[in-house]
């Protein structure tokens, strides 16, 4: 997925969200939809290494206005599903559709992205989801501010926050 | 008891209509603010709306103003439900006409205790989800 930005340099609180805050927000999140014995671990994972693996759901939500930068959310195709599955509640995961997934993976970065705008400066405004099956391509006008990579049942997951250079 | 759950997740829809209805609410279900008024016109008026911020088509906050708006649904009880979590915003729509705020993530407990202060539960009921 291309990650589109419509950022207002000029306009624009550089500050970047503390690591360990977006973390628990993160925790948060998953453990509402997910149930409270669904701890997500830690995951070591060089610097600059791209989301490694084999299929990926990814989904963004941008923050513009007091501060601005993007959210992504990207996930294992079979936790992307798993996700969808409980959060539906359907049983399996065979059964889940791509529909369910695309709509699911977005309500979690729709969390998860509403929670990190809760912790910067505003007022500020969050897009609606923007979610595709493979993984997440930022332009060249966005540096990573913050990286977490995280895993669910030893699948990767990783939520990452970038804002304008 | 009825209500009307309104956001653009259907994943999110089913997570709050599997609460509700462990309460023994009748539930409706609307995608965004214009497919609830919809409803609303059509006659399903709830005891309840439980209205996500954030949606296509009509934001919840539009949708509370267009209801406040219409005297024969005044006695609907208006709860958000949704990630936006700004001051400011919240303000608003308490001023427009909402009666609760939850903020997204939330617990099936915090919906139980919002419905108990609103009078749309009893109690006694608490132990429905347990």
């Amino acid at each position: 997925m291309n990650v589109l930005t419509f950022f207002d340099p000029s306009s624009a609180d550089l500050e970047t969200p503390d690591p360990e805050d977006v973390r628990m927000l993160t925790e948060d999140v998953w453990l509402a939809l997910l149930g409270e014995d669904e701890v997500l671990l830690p995951r070591l994972v060089p610097p600059g290494s791209p989301f490694d693996a084999a299929g990926v759901w990814s989904a963004t939500v941008t923050v513009t206005g007091g501060w601005q930068g993007v959210v992504t959310v990207e996930l294992d195709e079979d936790v992307a599903r798993q996700l969808t599955g409980t959060m539906l509640d359907i049983p399996g995961t065979e059964t889940v559709a791509d529909g369910d997934v695309a709509d699911a993976v977005g309500e979690l970065v729709n969390m998860v992205g509403g929670n990190v705008k809760s912790l910067m400066p505003g007022p500020s405004t969050l897009s609606l989801p923007a979610v595709a099956a493979g993984r997440a391509a930022f332009p060249s006008d966005v540096t990573e501010a913050c990286r977490l990579d995280l895993a669910w049942r030893g699948a990767p997951v990783r939520v990452s926050v970038h804002i304008p250079q | 008891m009825r209500a009307m759950i309104i956001d653009d997740s259907r994943a999110m829809r089913s997570i709050l209509r599997r609460i509700v209805s462990d309460l023994g609410f009748e539930t409706c279900e609307a995608g965004h603010g214009q497919e609830a008024l919809d409803h609303l016109n059509a006659g399903f008026v709830p005891d309840v709306c439980l209205i996500d911020w954030n949606m296509p088509v009509m934001d919840g906050y539009t949708f509370i103003t267009e209801v406040r708006a219409n005297p024969e649904w005044r006695d609907i009880t208006l709860m958000m439900v949704t990630t936006e979590s700004e001051q400011r915003n919240i303000v608003r729509a308490l001023a427009a006409g909402a009666h609760e705020y939850v903020i997204k993530p939330f617990t099936p407990d915090a919906i139980v205790e919002k419905l108990e202060l609103l009078g749309l539960l009893q109690p006694a009921q608490d132990g429905a989800l347990a």
